[in-house]
């Protein structure tokens, strides 16, 4: 006899369905897709980080001119990058008719800072001041010359579609820390230049083919801070909990009639949705901050939408322990007119970057906050069209660029990683997206290779079958 | 004793626990009868593909230790090591359970850096007890052609209302479970119309079908399925979870995401639907329309399947890069859609867990990568191959004007015919002055005085200093005389177009420029040539060489149009005086070209170097759009003397005919015609190019690095044979996957249709059939679901309803908690289905339920409420079309969301908040998920707010004024049935506290009213009003409302 006589049906295939990727709490409230396992625990080991806060500087930011200093190009201006150093490197069909790769030297000084000397362009004269803060990586590369590929790649690991996006993944692997916000929450700055720049495509934020409730919300700058937050015009707080209250007896009602757990989870969500409905606001209301903290972002603060009103909501949102909050800001793509532009994109961001490290430090929050500023890749050591000293351009550049990182874990104060004389290729220490996207979970306290999600017979990772936390930036 | 079946993972806690046991047992007790019990093909192969093939399965690369075990005839053998892998009969002294079952960690498989899970020791004991029994293998179950089983005997005959039912019950028997009890009747209506047309049936529809159980019992449920099925709202029902699969959108995608029109497809799929295609054909001609012979144009737009993709128009990019990514992509979504195979598995190398291998993947590949398309395209419109997809309106319209014009010309031509000139109506003849105001213009003083101007040159470079700079808008007009010496397949008339840039660069061919083809003329309007262009050939010119001809190139220019680009539809072509029709070859340029020098005649600066033979005369440019009547000045000023010369000579005495007896209709008839034809919509569609391009494997996928060269093939071995006579293109393709033998494509089919009823699938993986896919729920209804459809005719509506008239979709799909722990998924049908709805039927149903709904069907894509904003800081800095969200008006607002545009990047949030993809790529499954933005768009999209106020006014029109009659009806409109008590009293209280609450002084409902387009009736207290359309709302957003049950 078995236990269960009047079944006396077992099945073996079940168990294997179980032990190896059985569904835990997701394939309850997910149906579909759900081909995975509940995430296994995470983190792995103890956390450095608790949360992320990721600048994204959309376009591809150049490196020779804000943070990799190439004394080099001046001697060379105007000559040919030798081939020795041009590798038979792709070229991007914008300067495939150029009959010349011209070396183009920066026009800004660059100078070193803190203690620790970091040396940095007359650009960033605020992320000078956070420079003992700050582990700056001057030797991250790419596969992609592209910015769609390159910013699907940088955020999803793969450079085509299809992927989930980090925040998803930490989402996913982690869950959320706090009951009345996401744990994953976007956010789009418009630059001074104007509306312009590359399309952020919502894949970014996706949730790929994990459940679509791991994909980022938008918080917005105007209109409903979150879509759909705002009751209709007219409507009372009162009327809208006699509505829930409403709701949910009626879907308790069902409950007792057909028992499927759906509706208790949606009686839980309902709630969830009226508890933002005032959390939102409170967090998107930042008119009670000192007047210190706006001096300390920068005038720009004070409005909405731009790139340093983000940075202040990004230090609440911190504050209220979102998981993992994902600014955009774009502008950087600068081809030509870039003594014009680039200074634009520079100051727009340069203050806010460095008082959000600053901000969080003297809260002390930076020390479980891991703040990254990156872009999709960086920009040519060779002048797209004629190299003029006070007006140049500069095409995609895949082969090296710079990015910092700072606070949880992090070695402050430091610099990984070096390129060639001219900035064109990675001499030591190269750092592939993969590792970089590695470091961000080891931070998190998650080993890359153990967070999988099993989509179409295959398991899938952030970092594919590559990558490697970076050793040398880790404190 | 022992199934060794799947069973669903809900029902792990107390199976498990009886495994164990069991296993236990079995241990303590060798001989126990479990092991004949394991299956190799549902217990052991899961297991090896999963843990074992990445490193030791098909993958020739990928294989560790030279150890195969996907083939019995590799793990039996000693290998590298001298050990046997597997030693059938004897597990003891197989190398395989050595490993698995190791505790060291530097021996035991599979090894913790593959990210493989060690296997439990219930896994090892499957592994143990199969070698003992011998170590047979078998085929892979999806790889076998299905054969139509046997209808198993059952426990309760009674029950089976379709021979489907047969196989459902037959398991629960097995499992020992009884199916629940029958649904009501109107649960079953709601639940059935629901799935068949996407929306609820109507209180009358319900009260009728009620009394019509009653009644007629049994044939009513019948009546009411085939009244669904003949419904057009069926076809749009069907068409929305087929829009997924096939990656249907408005927009291109990649970062400049711009509008692209392919709903002439998406239409096609709604009337494919509605008139019950045979699925092999809906298949075929998607796959393969054009290869039919003689294709009509339906099934050239049914094409567009394969062309559905994103294209990338990012400046800049590798073409080839991206032209293999289009037909990697088709490949993919030949196998999640039609294979049920992971076929993109083997594009980098060969395929870890089935047996395809890379070269398998090229194969498939080479069938869909003769495409005459581009790499970087579709900027700011369809990118070719394309056609005009004139709808069904628009098609009458053509025919009927071309019966007309062919009544004219037979006319005219008999009055031609008779035509003699007299010399006094020649003499009244008085030629026009040529106009001398163009911007340019070259009169050819250099050349022989052979002309008919009097004057001609050669082929020649004009000044470079000459230049037309045209105004914003890029309205011009190009006119000249020419004659060739011999017909040229292709040679530039005029040359302002730069070609020396190198082709693979956006600098390539920026400019204007005219050329002869054949007896055409082909103008180019060029940003980059030819993707980002405006081509257009003129279609009956009838140019002849040696033989002078006037043309006039019209391009009107921007001015004054709402678009956001420039068009070929701005474009005019006369030849001879007569403006003629136009093919256009792209359609794809921003803004219009400028003229860029320097200026070339009968030659230009491309690679291919061709030059014009012949001569030129009275060459002019204007920078504005000329009327036709002084194109026609133009022309007769030259013309009219020259024809008068030699009026009793042909063509010229009959160009005096119908110069001096004008055919206004005719003319007029023309004119609608080239008008008419302009502005048809477009459709990317498949085509082959003459010469078949030469596909290679690609080492690593990587588009630069080809391998051996392959032809098109399929993977016989695996997938059965090719039918004889199948040419081997995408035809022999289709030919091949509904050939009635093939192992996949109509169990996928059935599978996906299963699915959309069920919310699962037979196959849970209804993307993946392979090693690493999910065995069947059901295997033999599969089988019989599949062979039936098959034999059937691939008759879609018959399947459907079979499917819904059956006893298992017509159990009630309450479930006590024991058997909702044990099969909380529901894959053993012991209940009837039971999920949220998809994200278009939440919405469509709030129209419906408010009167709002718009009936038409099809049409191009609308754009209703969205919030305003939510493009800003995301889509690109550019004012490409589809990057502005201007919502439409009137009916347009409420149509069904499947003809919501669809924009890939940020689909509208409505769609995806409710789990819609956002169709960047095949998806052949939605997940369903559960979350506060699902509530705050239900509580605040002014889509459902609107809704609930139409609804109130509904009620309140419909019902007495009786409060508890006006609730009850509100909620059977939305639920489909009466409240309860409980839930009347719900409502009830509801209400009275919410007007209480507006009984408030300071109470203002009006902003709350007015709330959406639509008036509000008249006569209604507000606050009356508001209230009772806050108790819609609510009702609108309860579980049960959302949810098909």
């Amino acid at each position: 006899m078995t236990p269960n006589s009047q079944s006396g049906l077992v099945s073996r295939r079940d168990l294997l369905v179980r032990s190896g990727y059985g569904l835990g709490a997701i394939g309850l409230h997910v149906l579909g897709v759900a081909e995975s396992p509940a995430a296994p625990a995470f983190p792995n080991f103890a956390p450095k980080a608790k949360r992320v806060i990721f600048l994204f500087q959309s376009g591809g930011p150049s490196h020779l001119d804000l943070f990799d200093h190439k004394p080099l190009l001046q001697d060379r201006f105007g000559e040919d990058i030798p081939e020795s150093v041009f590798q038979g490197q792709r070229v991007t069909g914008m300067v495939a008719h150029q009959a010349r790769f011209q070396a183009m030297p920066t026009k800004y000084a660059f100078q070193r800072h803190g203690q620790s000397g970091i040396s940095l362009s007359e650009l960033l004269p605020h992320t000078a001041g956070i420079a003992d803060d700050i582990c700056l990586i001057r030797s991250v590369h790419t596969e992609a010359i592209n910015h769609d590929p390159a910013i699907t790649f940088f955020q999803t690991g793969s450079q085509l579609p299809g992927r989930p996006s980090m925040g998803a993944w930490v989402d996913y692997g982690l869950g959320s820390s706090n009951r009345d916000l996401p744990a994953f929450v976007v956010l789009h700055s418009v630059a001074s230049e104007g509306p312009g720049g590359q399309g952020l495509l919502a894949r970014l934020w996706g949730a790929g083919f994990l459940p679509s409730r791991h994909q980022g919300v938008q918080f917005r700058s105007s209109g409903d801070p979150v879509l759909y937050l705002n009751d209709p015009p007219g409507m009372t707080r009162h009327q809208r909990r006699l509505m829930l209250d409403g709701a949910a007896r009626l879907n308790k009602l069902q409950y007792r009639r057909v028992g499927d757990p759906e509706i208790e989870t949606r009686i839980e969500q309902y709630e969830m949705a009226y508890r933002m409905q005032a959390s939102v606001p409170e967090l998107m209301d930042v008119s009670a901050e000192a007047e210190g903290t706006y001096e300390l972002y920068g005038p720009d603060s004070r409005k909405p939408g731009t790139f340093a009103a983000n940075c202040l909501l990004a230090r609440r949102l911190a504050e209220r322990d979102v998981r993992f909050v994902q600014l955009y800001h774009r502008g950087w793509d600068h081809h030509g007119e870039l003594p014009k532009r680039l200074p634009v994109s520079a100051r727009d961001t340069d203050q806010p970057s460095a008082a959000l490290v600053q901000d969080l430090k003297q809260r002390g929050l930076l020390d479980d906050t891991l703040v990254v500023w990156a872009g999709e890749f960086g920009r040519t050591p060779y002048a797209q069209g004629d190299p003029k000293p006070d007006d140049y351009g500069r095409d995609h550049h895949g082969k090296c660029f710079s990015i910092w990182m700072a606070g949880a874990g992090v070695k402050p104060g430091h610099v990984h990683g070096s390129t060639d004389e001219y900035g064109f290729n990675v001499a030591e220490g190269a750092v592939s997206i993969y590792d970089v996207q590695a470091t961000i979970l080891h931070l998190l306290g998650i080993d890359h290779e153990q967070l999988v999600y099993r989509f179409q017979g295959r398991r899938f990772r952030l970092t594919d079958t590559e990558g490697q936390a970076i050793r040398h930036v880790l404190a | 004793m022992i199934s060794g079946r799947l069973v669903s993972s809900g029902m792990h806690r107390t199976i498990q626990r009886r495994v164990v046991w069991l296993l236990g047992l079995a241990m303590a007790m060798p001989g126990l009868c479990i092991a004949a019990s394991v299956e190799f093909g549902s217990d052991v192969q899961p297991l090896l593909s999963d843990r074992c093939f990445a490193c030791h399965g098909p993958d020739a690369a990928q294989r560790q230790a030279g150890l195969r075990l996907d083939l019995r005839e590799h793990a039996v053998v000693p290998g590298m090591s001298g050990r046997v892998p597997i030693d059938p009969g004897d597990p003891a002294a197989s190398e395989l359970i050595q490993r698995v079952a190791s505790t060291d960690p530097a021996r035991r498989m599979p090894p913790s850096y593959s990210g493989h899970a060690p296997l439990e020791a219930e896994e090892v004991e499957i592994l143990r007890l199969w070698i003992e029994g011998g170590a047979e293998y078998s085929t892979h179950w999806a790889f076998v052609p299905p054969e139509r089983p046997a209808l198993p005997a059952v426990s309760q005959p009674g029950w089976l209302r379709q021979p489907l039912d047969s196989f459902v019950l037959a398991r629960l028997d097995e499992e020992s479970l009884s199916p629940s009890p029958e649904a009501a009747p109107r649960a079953w209506l709601r639940r059935m119309v629901l799935d068949l047309t996407g929306l609820p049936p109507s209180i009358a529809q319900v009260r009728a079908f009620e009394r019509a159980v009653e009644h007629e019992g049994e044939i009513a449920y019948a009546k009411a399925a085939d009244r669904a099925l003949s419904s057009p709202r069926y076809g749009e029902r069907m068409t929305m979870d087929w829009l997924d699969v096939a990656r249907y959108a408005d927009t291109h995608g990649f970062n400049n995401d711009s509008e692209r029109s392919m709903w002439r497809w998406r239409d096609w799929v709604i009337e494919a639907f509605n008139r019950n295609l045979p699925y092999d054909r809906f298949l075929t001609e998607q796959l393969a329309g054009d290869l039919l012979p003689s294709p009509t144009i339906d099934q050239l737009i049914a094409t567009g399947f394969n062309r559905n993709h994103v294209i990338n128009s990012e400046g800049g990019i590798i073409e080839e890069e991206y032209r293999v990514e289009y037909v990697a992509d088709r490949v993919r979504t030949l196998g999640m859609a039609w294979l049920g195979l992971t076929v993109e598995c083997a594009r980098c190398h060969d395929h870890k867990f089935d047996p395809i291998s890379q070269a398998d993947y090229y194969r498939l590949f080479a069938f869909f990568d003769n495409v005459p398309e581009l790499g970087e395209a579709g900027r700011v419109a369809n990118a070719v191959p394309m056609i005009p997809a004139p709808t069904a309106g628009q098609r009458a319209r053509i025919a009927n004007l071309h019966s007309r014009i062919e009544g004219l010309e037979r006319a005219d031509e008999v009055s031609a015919a008779r035509f003699e000139p007299s010399a006094d109506a020649l003499a009244a003849l008085a030629a026009p002055e040529y106009p001398h105001n163009a911007d340019f213009f070259v009169g050819c003083e250099d050349g022989p005085d052979a002309g008919i101007a009097g004057r001609s040159c050669g082929a020649r470079e004009i000044d470079p200093q000459t230049e037309i700079k045209l105004e914003k808008h890029g309205a011009f007009t190009l006119s000249m005389w020419f004659r060739a010496d011999v017909e040229h397949s292709d040679a530039p008339l005029f040359s302002a177009i730069d070609y020396s840039a190198d082709p693979a660069s956006s600098e390539y061919g920026r400019g204007v420029g005219l050329r002869s083809t054949g007896s055409e003329v082909e103008l180019r309007l060029s940003k980059r040539f030819p993707s980002y262009s405006i081509t257009v050939r003129s279609s009956g010119a009838s140019l002849r060489p040696n033989q002078w001809h006037h043309v006039a190139a019209v391009y009107e220019g921007s001015e004054g149009k709402r678009s956001m680009r420039a068009e070929a539809a701005w474009v005019r072509l006369y030849v001879d005086g007569r403006e003629v029709g136009t093919k256009v070859l792209h359609d794809d340029a921003q803004s219009a070209a400028n003229f860029v020098a320097p200026y070339r005649l009968g030659r230009d600066n491309s690679p291919a170097k061709r030059e014009f033979s012949g001569a030129f005369d009275e060459v002019a440019v204007w920078r504005r759009a000329l009327t036709e009547d002084e194109v026609i000045a133009v022309f007769e000023a030259a013309a009219l003397p020259w024809a008068v010369a030699r009026a009793s000579s042909e063509p010229e005495r009959r160009w005096l005919h119908s110069k001096l007896n004008p055919a206004s209709e005719l003319t007029d008839a023309r004119q609608q015609l080239f008008a008419l034809e302009r502005a048809l919509p477009t459709t990317m569609v498949m085509q082959d190019m003459d010469s078949a391009r030469q596909t290679h494997v690609l080492m690593r996928g990587r588009y630069d690095s080809p391998g051996e060269p392959v032809p098109p093939a399929v993977p016989e071995t695996l997938l059965g044979h090719w039918p004889q006579a199948a040419p081997k293109n995408r035809l022999g393709l289709a030919m091949w996957l509904t050939s009635g033998r093939h192992p996949t494509t109509a169990r996928v089919v059935v599978n996906r249709f299963w699915q959309q009823v069920f919310g699962l699938g037979l196959v849970k993986t209804s993307g993946d059939f392979g090693l690493q896919g999910e065995t069947p729920s059901h295997p033999e209804l599969l089988d019989w679901l599949a062979v039936d459809f098959a034999a059937s005719g691939w008759d879609v509506k018959r399947l459907m309803r079979n499917i819904v008239l059956s006893a298992t979709y017509r159990q009630d799909s309450a479930a006590e908690q024991s058997l909702r722990d044990r099969d909380p998924e529901n894959r053993l049908l012991a209940r009837g289905p039971r999920f949220r709805m998809p994200a278009e039927s939440i919405r469509d149903q709030a129209l419906e339920l408010a009167g709002l709904l718009s009936g038409q069907l099809g049409g191009p894509s609308v754009r209703p409420y969205q919030p305003e904003g939510l493009y800003d800081g995301v889509v690109v800095g550019a004012d490409y079309p589809g990057t502005k969200w201007e919502q439409d008006e009137g009916e347009s607002l409420y149509r069904r969301s499947l003809y919501t545009f669809w924009k890939r990047t940020l689909p509208h949030p409505t769609m995806t908040v409710f789990d819609a993809p956002d169709r960047e790529f095949c998806t052949v499954q939605r997940s369903i998920t559960n979350t506060p933005l699902q509530a705050l768009t239900l509580m605040n999209d002014p889509t459902f707010v609107e809704a609930s106020r139409k609804l109130a006014e509904r009620v309140l029109q419909e019902s007495g004024a009786d409060r508890s009659e006006r609730l009850a009806h509100l909620f059977e409109l939305v639920m489909g049935r009466s409240p309860t008590d409980d839930e009347q009293r719900v409502l009830g209280e509801t209400l009275q506290a919410i007007l209480e609450s507006l009984s408030a002084e300071d109470a203002d409902p009006s902003g709350f009213l007015a709330v959406g387009a639509s008036a509000s009736t008249a006569g209604f207290d507000d606050r009356e009003l508001a209230a009772y359309a806050m108790v819609a709302s609510m009702v609108l957003s309860a579980d049960e409302a959302i949810t098909k049950s």
